[in-house]
Order: structure tokens, then C-alpha cells, then sequence
């Protein structure tokens, strides 16, 4: 038997089993495929992080909406107001005839319901609303009583998703760590909904996937005002949950991705994506890039050393490339946002000559320099290019940076205390908190704050800056509050407590077909939510 | 043979507990708080204090292995902090998918090593042995996740031939989950043409890992082929004029394949935890990514069930052929009877 004889045998059998397998792809109709974060809790008590917070705006409604300007509107609450003259009581009317996807109604009695079960579960958004109590004072009148005063009370009812109380009730798992309540319909909730959302969850595997049909009875309804005559909303929706941009870059070349929502793209991608007739760009809310500088440990304990690190950065080396794409300037809260002023000293330009008076008015200008821990999140590139930079540009004054990439959960655990955390961490922001500019500010900056990684800078030493802090969640009228927002950014900035190296912009990748938002508002949740978008079926079928 | 079997099992049991008890304290001590991690940023530390003392973490280290001992005795291997659903839900998820891709991989390999091998022996030195011994070179010496990017780019980008990435197209409903093999539950839900659609989507994940098994085991085969091929009993069958084709397969491959299928055997094992990267080229939801996503946010239960179960895998594997290869050579199977 001769080799040729036998290799050819086995190859044509590979060959017709091969093409046998092989063929076309199963053609697409109006379904779109989207890229999230690994969405984990699809219950809105549970539900926290920014990916979570996107797909809670699909199925469910919050009691007020989000504006571009940073305030909120009705939404399933038409309108609210403070009872008595302390914050601590306030009054929501709800929208009537707004239906759950069982078909029910929805009262003040699942209101109030929700609010109770989210604030005994103690987890996800509801630690920055404190104790609150509900009462139902009519059908379509609710009562929320705080355990302390809050001006910014309704805005952060933007992150409050009530649910259906007698579905979820049915539907509770016992025994549970919440006693008589069972679970609380946790686990319940992990694979259905109970939502008034404009779209329905037909299944969910943690991690992994979501899917979700349309629901035609949305009370905002599906109107086509604003879309082109082919503009259709999109029936059904698939997330998947892919961080790796290879693949997704693979997948959206293919056609197999729609839109990708987080906007982790490198450089080289992002042009392959503009450069592609097939595919677009849609930009709506930033990120703001902070880079912590610990003002409890040396030398980052000195303001004048600080300072010098703010002038000795060179701005423009990071940020230059990437121009093009949206990435620049940035300060305490993004410059997309209502209220931004610019800082000092944040100079956009590298100033070695000042970094040098600097360096020269601070308790290390004798004597040699500690070096300075530079801390990222282990596997992010961008966060490494910075501290790469700090560490050329301040090799210049003669200081060295010591630059490491933990794994997230070593890096976050470092910021649990003031003498654990490094000179200086680096971490993304993303509007993700109700209200942002809130979150921005006095989430950021006040001893009452987020803390850990929201506050590594670890200095609350200004009264002045705190009493302004205060003040912000104390005025209800937001022009005013605007003001005082204004006010306190100079303020922050002249501690130099971190070094905003660009503001980032999620650019959210989507073939040509698919349309997003008319509104821009800065914050994560109402951009992704798919009732603001629209499927062109025509040019899906067709080509752009 | 079965009083054999039983002391492997035993002794495996010995060596999982070990490997539990190792596993579990080193998880442990690398540093992070997975409670915090599991909570998300916006957690209060009163929620994270509280989610510490629901997991037992505040209590010593040998607390801690007691309640989850106990747990897992129970077949509760407790709650993923990653994915926030029975580590045992999630291992019914992903192995199957893994070992669908393994199984496929396998067979590949053994079909392509075995002929590559049993060719390139039996002519050895001609223009195929001389062909299969370079490529075999490359084969190995390529990770396996270059050969998935470079398939993926030249079938499905190019070509236009395979699809490019996941289990079935993602916007597909798979079928109801049975044994968790797509193609085997696609058949099984009455729809041959996801079982297809599924076999399409195996291709190109399958090659890329078997690649390197069908260059390593292939070489196994060849050497042993040679080896035996000079031994005496071959060359008095050769001259008493028996076919080559007989000669090959009923004398010469039976024993030539004994150290490739225990090379396949550890190949196997092996891929169950190190098919990440061409799980993550090919979005392919199975135990390998798993593992590595439970190792980056430290979650603790997930990372000694998936130790666990690759611990399971070797010891299952390695009993399997210890018993295959007790029936290809007689004289092992004389042996264990004592003779």
C-alpha cells in the first residue's frame, strides 16, 4: 500500500465531512446582538454595578429619569415634592395606567413595597439612600420617610427600579436569609422580571447571556417621531458577555455582534472601526481617568510635591493619539457634564520649570525623594501607559515610580485604609451613580463619602470644602446647587489630590443599521436603554 | 480487575482531599477581598462586614474549611461570589461545553496523530515522514491560541467557511439543556440542524487544540512503530510473507500505541483547564474560562471546585488508561493477576 494511496483516503474523507459541515450563516432579522459587561444580578434591589445598572433600564423603569442637563423628569413618578420643611419627607404622585409586563397595574402599593425590599436587603444602589420608609398614602400616591434631610433625595431615585409586589411575592424561595421573607424573590429574579421596562427577559444565564423580547404595552410607548421611515424599534435584543475585544472585533467584523456597549477598544481598533464603511461610532457619555495621590503617605503627603506631579506630567503624550476619538481634557467632574469648570493647577501642558518650584517649596526639596508606588489594575493597558509616563516625567525631577499592576481584587483590597494604599492608584469613573454630579463630588470628597477606591486621596482636612459638600445635598433648587458646584471644583483642585490625566469617552461600536439615542445624558443606564434606539431592517438586509 | 479499580478509587479520594485542603488555604491567603469584589464598588462596608461574616470569613481558616467540608459532603460546594449561583449550577453549565470541545479535540487528534504516526513509521525516511516530522515541529511549537487566530482568519474571515465564533450563532435559541452537549442535545430536542449548526461551530475551536496533540502524539506513534517494527516477532511475521496491511494493524499498532494513550490520557486532563485561550478566542462559554475568571476575582468557591474537578479529571483519566492499556498488553494484564 502505497503512502499517497492512504493520505488521500483520509483527506478526502476530512475534505467531504468538512464540506458537509460547512455553509452559510442563518440570516438575521430584527434581533440585535449586543455586547455588555458580564451582567451577574438582574434583580434590582441586588443590582449595582454600571452593567447591571444597563440592563435594569431595559427591563424595568425607574421612578424618575435622568435629563442631559443632570437633573431628573418624570417618569414613572409625574411629580414630587418635599412634605414639611426638613428633606426628610417627600411625596411622589405616580403615572397611572403604567402596566407591568404581567399585564397588572402599577400602584403606590408596589412602590412602596419595592422601597421596603430594598432598603431591608441593604444591597446593591441603596446604601447611598440611608433608612428609608415607605407608605402608601392613596393608589397613586407614595410617602418615603429619611433617617436623614436630602435635597438630592428624588434625583437618586434614578437608580430606584419598583417591582411587581404580588409576582414577586409568589415567587419567594424559603427558608432565606431575610426570615419570614424567604429570599425575597432574589433567586427568582436572577432569571425572570417584574419590571415595567420597555423590554421583557425571556432568560438569563449569569455571566453569560440575556435575552429580551420587546414589550408592547410600554407606557412611554414606541413612537417613530424623530426616525427615518425605516427605523423600526428592535424586537429582540441578545447580550452577550464578552470582554475580550479580539473576539468582539472579530464578531462585529463578522456581523455577529450589533452593538457593543462598554467601549474597551484599543487605539488600533477604533480606527479599524471608523475606517469601516460597515460599521460606526456612537459616542454619549465619558469616563473620567483619575489618577488618586495618597495625601498620607510620603511623598504624596506634601501638596507642593503633589503639585510638581501635576506639572511634570506631560498631558499631551498620553492623550495625543487618541484625540481623535474624544479623549482630552478633564477635571473634578467630566467637562460633558452641566457644571464643569476648568482647574488649576491641571496645566494640559507639561511645565517642568514649575514642576520644579514645586518640588522646591516641599519638605522634599533637601534630601532624597521617597520613591512613589504607582498602583493600576492589573491587565488594563491604559492605566499601565499613564504610570509609565509619571514614572519618564518624573524621572525628570529625579523622582522614581515604582509602577505594578495587581490583580483587581489584591488593588482594591489595598484601598480599604489610608496606610495601605499606594502613592497613587488610577481608576475609570463612569457616571454610574444617581445624581453624577453628586457622585463626582460629594461622594468623592466628603469624609461621609463612598471612601475606598472613590476617596484613595484620603484627605478631608478643608471645613470649607465640606461644609459646601453639605450644602449641595441640602439645596433643592438645582440652579443654585449648580452654583455651588461651581464653587467647590476650584476649591477640590487647589489641593491637588489627583491628576486627571483625559476625560473617556465610551464609544460604543454598532453596524451602520443600527441608530442610538437623541439624547445625550451623562450617565450609564438611560443611553443603553433600547427604547432609544432603532433598527434599520432594510439597510440590514441590504448593505449601508 | 475491579479489586484493582477500587484501590485506585480509594487512593484518589485520599489525594482530593489532599488537593481540597491545599487548594483551600492557598485561595485564602492570596491577598483581596472577595467579599468586596463580589459586592461590587458600591457596596457599603457594613454590606461587604456582612457578607464576610455570612461566608464564615471572619472565623479562622479551619472554621472555614470545616463549614465548607460539611458543605461539600452534602454536594453543596457553595455559592460563586463571581457568577452569585451554586458553584454546582455553574460547573452543570460550563464542563459540558469544555468536554463536548475536549471530546471532538481528542478524536481529531487520535484520527490525524494515529495515521500521521503509523505513515511516517511505517515508510519512515520517505518524502512523508520527512513532511510529517516539519510539521509536527511547527505544531508543537505553536500555542494553540496562534493556530485558533490564524483558522479563525483564514476559514472564517477569509473563506468564508466556518462560522467564527461561540457554540451555535448567538442569535439561535439552543436547545434545552439535557447533557449539556449541544450536538447531543440539538438530536435529542428533535433538531438536526442545530446539532449542524453546533458540529459547524466545533470545527475550528476542536483543530486549534488538537493541533499540537496530532504533532506530539504522532511522534509517539512513529518512535514506538519504529521500535517495534525491529523487534523479532515482527520480522518473522515479515518474512513469512504476511500483508503490510495486516502486519500494521493487527501486530504492529496494538502495541505501539501504548505510550500514546497515555500521553492522550494526560493531553486530556491537561485541556479541561488549559483550553482558556482558545475559549476565549472562539467565545466559547465553557470550564476554562470559567476557572480563570473565578482565579482573577478570587472567588473562593469556584476556585476549589475547579481544582477539584481538574484533580477528578486526572484521577479518572489516568484510572481509564491504566485500564485501557491493561487490555492492549497482556503482560501488565499478568502482572496485576500476580503471574
Amino acid at each position: 500500500m502505497k503512502v499517497t494511496r492512504i493520505l488521500g483516503i483520509v483527506v478526502a474523507v476530512f475534505a467531504i465531512g468538512l464540506c458537509g459541515l460547512v455553509g452559510a450563516q442563518q440570516a438575521a432579522e430584527n434581533v440585535a446582538v449586543i455586547n455588555a459587561y458580564p451582567v451577574i444580578w438582574t434583580d434590582p434591589a441586588v443590582a449595582s454595578d454600571w452593567y447591571d445598572t444597563e440592563t435594569m433600564y431595559n427591563l424595568y423603569s425607574p421612578l424618575v429619569y435622568p435629563t442631559p442637563e443632570g437633573s431628573v423628569r418624570p417618569h414613572l413618578a409625574t411629580s414630587w415634592e418635599p412634605v414639611g420643611g426638613d428633606l426628610t419627607h417627600w411625596r411622589f404622585k405616580l403615572r397611572q395606567g403604567v402596566k407591568f409586563h404581567s399585564g397588572n397595574e402599577l400602584t403606590a402599593e408596589d412602590v412602596a413595597w419595592s422601597m421596603t425590599r430594598f432598603i431591608t436587603m441593604g444591597r446593591g444602589n441603596s446604601g447611598p439612600l440611608g433608612k428609608v420608609t415607605a407608605t402608601v398614602v392613596d393608589k397613586y400616591t407614595v410617602d418615603f420617610l429619611l433617617d436623614k434631610p436630602s435635597a438630592i433625595f428624588p434625583e437618586t431615585l434614578a437608580l430606584f427600579f419598583p417591582v411587581e409586589k404580588a409576582l414577586v411575592e409568589a415567587n419567594i424561595k424559603k427558608p432565606g436569609q431575610y426570615g419570614d421573607l424567604g429570599d425575597y424573590g432574589e433567586e427568582w429574579l436572577s432569571t425572570h422580571d417584574a419590571g415595567t421596562g420597555p423590554y421583557m427577559m425571556v432568560s438569563h444565564i449569569s455571566g453569560q447571556r440575556l435575552e429580551a423580547v420587546r414589550f408592547p404595552d410600554y407606557f412611554e410607548g414606541w413612537s417613530d417621531e424623530g426616525w427615518g421611515p425605516n427605523e423600526v424599534p428592535i424586537e429582540r435584543l441578545i447580550f452577550i458577555m464578552e470582554t475580550d475585544y479580539t473576539t468582539l472585533m472579530t464578531l462585529l467584523k463578522s456581523g455577529d455582534l450589533d452593538l457593543e456597549i462598554n467601549g474597551g477598544w484599543t487605539l488600533p481598533q477604533l480606527r479599524d472601526i471608523k475606517a469601516d464603511p460597515r460599521l460606526r461610532l456612537e459616542y454619549v457619555w465619558a469616563q473620567n481617568v483619575t489618577v488618586w495621590m495618597n495625601t498620607k503617605r510620603p511623598p504624596t503627603d506634601d501638596e507642593h510635591f503633589r503639585k510638581a506631579v501635576l506639572y511634570a506630567y506631560d498631558y499631551e503624550a498620553v492623550v495625543g493619539p487618541w484625540a481623535e476619538f474624544g479623549n482630552g481634557e478633564t477635571g473634578i467632574i467630566l467637562p460633558t457634564m452641566p457644571g464643569y469648570v476648568p482647574i488649576e493647577p491641571q496645566p494640559r501642558k507639561q511645565n517642568l520649570e514649575k514642576a520644579r518650584q514645586e518640588l522646591a517649596l516641599s519638605k522634599y526639596a533637601t534630601g532624597p525623594v521617597p520613591p512613589v508606588v504607582f498602583h493600576y489594575c492589573g491587565g488594563l493597558s491604559f492605566e499601565e501607559e499613564i504610570g509609565l509616563q509619571l514614572q519618564a516625567d518624573l524621572a525628570k525631577l529625579g523622582v522614581k515610580v515604582e509602577v505594578a499592576g495587581p490583580p483587581w481584587p489584591q488593588y482594591s483590597a489595598e484601598c480599604s485604609s489610608a496606610e495601605t494604599t499606594p502613592n497613587m492608584t488610577i481608576f475609570l469613573f463612569a457616571p454610574q451613580v444617581a445624581p453624577p454630579l453628586d457622585y463626582y463630588t460629594y461622594n468623592m470628597y466628603h469624609p461621609k463619602g463612598l471612601g475606598w477606591i472613590f476617596e484613595a486621596h484620603w484627605f478631608f482636612e478643608d471645613p470649607e470644602i465640606i461644609r459646601l459638600l453639605e450644602l449641595t445635598r441640602a439645596t433643592v433648587d438645582f440652579a443654585q446647587r449648580l452654583e455651588i458646584y461651581k464653587q467647590l471644583q476650584p476649591m477640590i483642585a487647589a489641593h491637588a489630590l489627583a491628576l486627571f490625566p483625559y476625560q473617556k469617552p465610551t464609544p460604543f461600536a454598532t453596524q451602520c443599521y443600527i441608530s442610538g439615542p437623541k439624547e445625550k445624558i451623562n450617565m450609564v443606564g438611560p443611553s443603553e436603554n433600547m427604547h432609544n434606539w432603532r433598527i434599520n431592517l432594510t439597510k440590514k438586509a441590504g448593505g449601508c | 480487575m475491579i479489586k484493582y479499580i477500587g484501590v485506585r478509587l480509594a487512593q484518589s479520594i485520599f489525594v482530593l482531599f489532599g488537593l481540597s485542603l491545599l487548594i483551600f488555604f492557598i485561595a485564602r491567603v492570596v491577598p483581596g477581598d472577595p467579599a468586596r469584589v463580589a459586592l461590587g464598588n458600591l457596596a457599603t462596608e457594613e454590606q461587604v462586614q456582612k457578607l464576610r461574616a455570612e461566608m464564615h470569613l471572619d472565623k479562622p481558616f479551619a472554621v472555614q474549611y470545616y463549614y465548607w467540608l460539611k458543605s461539600m459532603l452534602r454536594g453543596d460546594l457553595g455559592k460563586s461570589l463571581y457568577t452569585q449561583r451554586p458553584v454546582t449550577t455553574d460547573l452543570k453549565q460550563y464542563i459540558p461545553a469544555t468536554l463536548e470541545l475536549i471530546l471532538f479535540a481528542t478524536l481529531i487528534s487520535l484520527v490525524f496523530g494515529q495515521v500521521t504516526g503509523v505513515l511516517a513509521g511505517y515508510f519512515r525516511n520517505s518524502w512523508f515522514d520527512n513532511f510529517s516530522r516539519l510539521a509536527s515541529y511547527l505544531g508543537v511549537a505553536t500555542p494553540s491560541f496562534v493556530v485558533a487566530i490564524l483558522l479563525l482568519f483564514i476559514f472564517s474571515q477569509l473563506l468564508k467557511l466556518t462560522p467564527s465564533v461561540g457554540r451555535l450563532p448567538l442569535m439561535v435559541k439552543p436547545p434545552p439543556t439535557v447533557t449539556g452537549f449541544m450536538v447531543l442535545d440539538s438530536l435529542l430536542a428533535g433538531r438536526p440542524d442545530l446539532a449542524l449548526l453546533a458540529l459547524k461551530h466545533l470545527i475550528l475551536p476542536a483543530f486549534s487544540l488538537a493541533v499540537i496533540h496530532i504533532a506530539q502524539e504522532g511522534r509517539i506513534t512513529r518512535s514506538s512503530l519504529i521500535e517495534n517494527v525491529q523487534k523479532d516477532y515482527i520480522i518473522a511475521h515479515e518474512v513469512h510473507g504476511i500483508r503490510p496491511t495486516k502486519l500494521v494493524f493487527k501486530y504492529l499498532l496494538k502495541p505501539s500505541i501504548i505510550p500514546t494513550v497515555t500521553v492522550m490520557g494526560l493531553d486530556f486532563a491537561f485541556l479541561m483547564s488549559n483550553a482558556f485561550l482558545v475559549e476565549l478566542v472562539f467565545f466559547w462559554p465553557g470550564f476554562a474560562r470559567y476557572a480563570v475568571n473565578a482565579m482573577l476575582s478570587k472567588d473562593l468557591n469556584a476556585i476549589v471546585a475547579v481544582v477539584l474537578v481538574i484533580g477528578v479529571t486526572f484521577a479518572l483519566v489516568n484510572l481509564v488508561v491504566d485500564i485501557i492499556i491493561t487490555f492492549l498488553d497482556p503482560s501488565i494484564r499478568i502482572q496485576r493477576r500476580g503471574g
